[in-house]
C-alpha cells in the first residue's frame, strides 16, 4: 500500500460524482424533485443519526446480518468438509443443495414468513441460507485441492481421520473458506436489508420504504449512502482480518510469484 | 408473488398451526399488521390516547409497507389483527381463508375529493377511459381497491376495462413514472395525490376521482380476524374494538383539527406540510353486508368471479354497529 498525500483517481472520481450529484440536483437536470441535492441528503442523513434513530437501525440490521453469517457459514463449513471427505453424503444431499442453491432468496421471504414469522427467526435464517451455499461451494473446491501428499504424509505419520481433518485439511482450505465468506459478506447485507424491506418494522431496510411511502427523497438517499459506506467498510474490514488470519498463504502466493 | 403466497397459505390452513398465546397475561399483548398510510389514523389515536391500555390490551403494531404479508401473516399467527383492503380480504375468504371483519376502517367520501384519483400528463389528450383504451394505466397492485375502482371509472368513463393494460407501479414511483411518459395514467392513493400534485402540479393533472365518480361512500378497507380465534378469544376482541371505536371518535370528532394531521404525520412519516393537502377518508366503525354486496357485484364484473359465502356470516359482533 502506497502511502501519500495525494488522493487517488479512484477517490476523485467519486469526488467528482457527488460534485455532479448536487450539480445536477440544484439545477433540476431530471425535473423531478425525487432527486435532492447531495447537501439536502446529508443534512437528512445528520439529522436522523443525531436523533439516535439511524445508528439502532444500521446496528439492529448489522446484528442480524453477523447472526445470519455466522450460522449459514459455520452450517456452510461443516456441510462441505462432511460432502468433502464422506462421498456417500454427498450422493445422498447433493441433488438437494443443487436444487435449493439457485432460487432467489427474495422469492422464497414470503413463504418462510409463515413458518418463521416476521421477526429475527425469519431474517437471521434468510441471511443464513444465503451465506450457506457459496461458503459450501468454497469449502468443497478447497477441501478437492489439498494436497494429495500432505494427506498421505499425515497417514504416514499414523494420524487419525478426525485429526488430519481438523489439523491439515481445515488450515489449507481456510483460504478458500475466507473467500467464500467475503463473497457471501457483501450478500449478506443486501439480503438483510431486503428481508426487512418485504416484512416486519426492523432495520435500515424497513426505513428505506417508509421513507418511500412517506416521499421523504432525502431520507431515501441518505439510506443508499448509509448502506454504500456499509458495504464498502464491511469489505475492508475483512480484508483485514483475511489478511491477519492466512498471512501465510499470502506469504506462499508471493514466493509462487517470484 | 401473490399467487404463491396465497397457495402456501392454503395449504398451511389446513394445518394446526399453533397460534401464540393470547390470554393469561394481565396485559393482552395483540399484534396488529399495519400499512403507514391515512386510514389506520384512529387505531394510532386510541394507542397514544390510551383506550387499548384502558381495555387492558397493549398494541404492537407491524408496518408493512411493500410485501403481501398482511394476510399471509394472519394466516399463520403472527397477527392477530390485519388492516387490508376489502377486495384483497374477500378474495381470501373466497379461497377459503376464514377471515371475519372485526372493525371498518376507511371509506371513500360521497363527494369529491376522493382519497384515490386519476392522474394523466398535461397536455397528453388524456380525459376519460375512452382515451385509455390500447394505453397502459398504473396501479400499485392488480386485483386490489384501487385496481377495481379504477377499472370501474374507466369503464364509466366510456372505456372498455380489457383494452386498457394495467402496469403494477409502486405509489411512490408513480408520480416519475408519469412525468416521465412511461405510463399513460395512474391510479394514485392518498398522500401520494397530493404528494404528486406538490411536486409535479405543472405537469401532472388529476381527471378522475374512481370513488366518488363510480360509488359513492364506497367501502375500502377493513380490520380482520382469524375465525377460530373469534370463537377462541372473542371477549379479547370485544375489548379491542371498543377500544378502536373510541379511537375512531376522537379521529372523527378531529377532521380539521391539526392534532389529527399532527397524529398522521407522527406514524406515516409524511410531512405535514403535505398532509395539510391531502383528502381524508370517512372513518366507519362498522362493516355492512351492504356495502360488501355492492363490492361483490363488482369485482364479479372485473373478472373476480367465484362462489364468495353470504358476506353476513362475515362480519364479526364488534363490526356489526
Amino acid at each position: 500500500m502506497r502511502l501519500s498525500a495525494r488522493p487517488s483517481s479512484g477517490v476523485v472520481l467519486v469526488a467528482c460524482l457527488l460534485l455532479l450529484w448536487e450539480v445536477s440536483a440544484r439545477l433540476d437536470w431530471m425535473h423531478t424533485p425525487n432527486w435532492p441535492p447531495l447537501t439536502d441528503v446529508l443534512v437528512a442523513l445528520a439529522h436522523d443519526t443525531l436523533t439516535g434513530e439511524l445508528p439502532l437501525l444500521v446496528g439492529g440490521t448489522l446484528w442480524r446480518m453477523a447472526a445470519g453469517l455466522a450460522a449459514g457459514g459455520a452450517a456452510g463449513v461443516v456441510v462441505g468438509m462432511l460432502f468433502a471427505t464422506l462421498p456417500m453424503t454427498a450422493r445422498l444431499f447433493g441433488p438437494m443443495v443443487e436444487l435449493v442453491r439457485p432460487i432467489p432468496i427474495p422469492a422464497v421471504i414470503p413463504p418462510l414468513v409463515l413458518f418463521l414469522g416476521l421477526d429475527n427467526t425469519m431474517k437471521v435464517t434468510v441471511v443464513a441460507l444465503t451465506v450457506f451455499f457459496p461458503v459450501l461451494t468454497n469449502t468443497m473446491q478447497g477441501v478437492a485441492a489439498v494436497e494429495a501428499d500432505t494427506l498421505a504424509m499425515g497417514r504416514t505419520f499414523g494420524i487419525g481421520p478426525l485429526r488430519r481433518a481438523l489439523r491439515i485439511t481445515l488450515p489449507a482450505v481456510l483460504p478458500y473458506i475466507l473467500a467464500g465468506f467475503r463473497v457471501s459478506l457483501a450478500l449478506a447485507l443486501v439480503v438483510a436489508v431486503v428481508a426487512e424491506m418485504i416484512a416486519g418494522e426492523q432495520g435500515i431496510g424497513h426505513y428505506l420504504v417508509m421513507m418511500q411511502f412517506a416521499g421523504r427523497a432525502p431520507e431515501i438517499y441518505a439510506t443508499v449512502l448509509v448502506l454504500a459506506v456499509l458495504g464498502y467498510g464491511l469489505n475492508r474490514a475483512f480484508l483485514v482480518m483475511e489478511h491477519r488470519t492466512i498471512h501465510w498463504w499470502f506469504a506462499m502466493g508471493r514466493q509462487a510469484d517470484g | 408473488m401473490t399467487q404463491i403466497t396465497r397457495r402456501a397459505a392454503l395449504t398451511l390452513a389446513a394445518l394446526p398451526l399453533a397460534a401464540p398465546p393470547l390470554l393469561g397475561q394481565n396485559l393482552t399483548k395483540l399484534r396488529v399488521s399495519v400499512i403507514p398510510v391515512l386510514d389506520v389514523a384512529p387505531l394510532h389515536a386510541a394507542i397514544r390516547e390510551g383506550y387499548f391500555a384502558a381495555e387492558g390490551i397493549e398494541i404492537d403494531t407491524s408496518t408493512t409497507t411493500g410485501g403481501a404479508t398482511g394476510l399471509p401473516g394472519l394466516i399463520a399467527g403472527q397477527f392477530q389483527v390485519t388492516f387490508s383492503n376489502t377486495v384483497s380480504i374477500l378474495l381470501g375468504v373466497r379461497e377459503g381463508l376464514d377471515f371475519r371483519f372485526v372493525s371498518g376502517a376507511s371509506r371513500g367520501a360521497m363527494t369529491p375529493p376522493d382519497i384515490f384519483a386519476v392522474m394523466a400528463k398535461k397536455g397528453s389528450g388524456i380525459r376519460s377511459g375512452k382515451d385509455l383504451e390500447g394505453k397502459r394505466i398504473a396501479s400499485n397492485t392488480r386485483n386490489n381497491i384501487v385496481w377495481l375502482r379504477g377499472m370501474a371509472w374507466v369503464e364509466k368513463t366510456g372505456g372498455d376495462w380489457h383494452r386498457v393494460t394495467t402496469v403494477e407501479v409502486p405509489f411512490p414511483q408513480m408520480a416519475d413514472a408519469l412525468a416521465g411518459g412511461r405510463i399513460d395514467a395512474a391510479i394514485l392513493s392518498e398522500p401520494f395525490v397530493a404528494g404528486a400534485l406538490a411536486t409535479h402540479g405543472d405537469t401532472l393533472e388529476r381527471i378522475g376521482w374512481p370513488i366518488s365518480e363510480t360509488a359513492p361512500g364506497g367501502t375500502n378497507a377493513q380490520y380482520v380476524a382469524m375465525k377460530d380465534e373469534l370463537n377462541a378469544h372473542g371477549e379479547v376482541f370485544d375489548r379491542f374494538g371498543r377500544a378502536l371505536h373510541r379511537g375512531v371518535d376522537w379521529v372523527n370528532a378531529r377532521l380539521t383539527d391539526p392534532v389529527l394531521l399532527e397524529l398522521i404525520a407522527g406514524f406515516s412519516r409524511v410531512p405535514i406540510e403535505r398532509l395539510r393537502q391531502v383528502a381524508l377518508p370517512a372513518y366507519p366503525k362498522g362493516v355492512t353486508p351492504g356495502e360488501l354486496d355492492d363490492l361483490l357485484v363488482s369485482m364479479k364484473h372485473f373478472g373476480m368471479t367465484g362462489t364468495y359465502p353470504a358476506t353476513s356470516s362475515l362480519i364479526f359482533r364488534t363490526a356489526a354497529v
